[in-house]
């Protein structure tokens, strides 16, 4: 089963080189989200992994974080750039 | 005989999960319109990640509290973010 | 099951934690160093799940992530910001002549009557609100305001512009620091048609070397702070 981590790694780094590379802020966002939510499953599938319950329950709430957080800071630049 | 049935539909859940987040999060390096990149970027990172929890969940039951709410954590706030994301994008002419 | 991570993939994802860092260091305009560290955020929990430390992990997403990048975008958001004090026609009795003027012919001899004169003011209050909120660029500032605007974006700051009716309610905003600057008309005789005024030091190297010349004037002060805030003192002592 650990074969799984090789490619999402892979995976994750589009978005991050993406984050880099584009100017436009909404673009980093969505780069952001991506790698928000590609992490928490990174996490959630080692939790599983490892038969580590305390790790698992970090994954689903950075999960949920993650999604708040991103909602927030869109508002705030959307008021921003008014 | 059931056991490897249930261990060949989970592997096929996480690698079809694995080929939506590819499919998903290559054209974020395009220079596609926002919405666009959105529109894919839901769709991969929501189905995707649900069809590896799906993986998961049959290959380890013993989590599946966590799990379960993995999906619904995903299923919900996933989609409320892609409506917010859209939202906020998006310039309105007045106001 | 347990302990299959192999060193590489240990590594290969570690080393995440570094890349998105110097990534944070890179940017240029605030707003993206925020964005980019809220991926760094979401990496350094993942690095930390990974090591076993979820209580770190936890943390790192709750305050690192979330409250950090939203206390910072509101501060980013509220003190990048140039005021510019500029002189315009205030917009309360702008309001009460246009309605005057409207209704001008038929309420000649009506005006007398004292109670006609409260109703277009009460009447316009929301005009007033919607007025100073939606205030637009006054006509003849407006190619020093685009040239400033570009100034503002290269320096991702904020440009707000204060209003005020004449040249002493100007002066006043400069001594009280209300404003960063000041940007006035000056007469057709002169060769630039706008000076600035700035009183921060930094905005003044910046606009020396980057504000069109052709346009407009560029001065400096400083604003001492005894002989302004003499009438305060006094002020105070008698309280």
């Amino acid at each position: 089963m650990n074969w799984i981590l090789g490619p999402m790694l892979l995976i994750l780094l589009i978005p991050i080189y993406e984050s880099f590379q584009d100017e436009d802020i909404w673009q980093k966002m969505l780069a952001f989200a991506s790698v928000s939510t590609k992490t928490s499953i990174m996490i959630l599938v080692i939790s599983v992994l490892r038969d580590d319950w305390m790790i698992g329950v970090v994954g689903v709430l950075v999960l949920s974080v993650g999604n708040a957080s991103l909602m927030l800071l869109a508002q705030v630049l959307k008021r921003v750039n008014e | 005989m059931i056991d490897q049935l249930i261990n060949i539909v989970s592997y096929g859940c996480i690698v079809v999960g694995l080929v939506f987040w590819l499919w998903g999060t290559w054209p974020l390096v395009g220079p596609r319109s926002v919405l666009y990149k959105l529109h894919t970027l839901s769709v991969a990172d929501t189905l995707g990640s649900v069809a590896i929890v799906v993986g998961l969940l049959l290959k380890i039951p013993s989590e599946w509290p966590l799990l379960i709410m993995a999906l619904i954590a995903l299923a919900i706030w996933n989609t409320i973010l892609g409506y917010v994301l859209a939202y906020c994008s998006t310039e309105e002419p007045n106001d | 099951m347990t302990n299959v991570m192999t060193d590489w993939d240990l590594a290969a994802i570690t080393a995440l934690l570094p890349i998105a860092a110097v990534m944070t260091i890179l940017q240029k305009n605030p707003y993206h160093a925020l964005v980019v560290r809220g991926i760094l955020g979401a990496i350094a929990a993942l690095v930390y799940a990974l090591l076993g430390a979820a209580d770190v992990a936890l943390t790192e997403a709750l305050v690192g992530t979330m409250l950090a990048i939203t206390l910072y975008a509101v501060a980013v958001r509220s003190s990048l910001v140039l005021k510019l004090g500029i002189i315009a026609p205030v917009n309360l009795p702008e309001i009460e002549l246009d309605n005057g003027a409207s209704n001008g012919q038929q309420d000649a001899q009506q005006n007398s009557n004292p109670e006609d004169l409260v109703h277009p003011v009460s009447k316009s209050l929301e005009e007033i609100f919607n007025l100073i909120h939606s205030f637009e660029d006054p006509q003849e500032l407006k190619p020093l305001l685009e040239d400033l605007r570009v100034f503002c974006d290269r320096h991702s700051l904020r440009l707000e512009l204060h209003p005020v009716p004449d040249r002493q309610a100007l002066d006043h905003a400069m001594e009280t620091k209300e404003v960063h600057g000041v940007a006035l008309v000056n007469g057709d005789s002169s060769a630039h048609p706008y000076s600035v005024t700035v009183r921060v030091e930094r905005l003044y190297e910046l606009m020396q070397t980057e504000l069109n010349p052709a346009i407009s004037t560029l001065s400096t002060t400083t604003i001492k702070p005894p002989p302004a805030e003499k009438p305060l003192v006094s002020d105070a002592s008698s309280r």
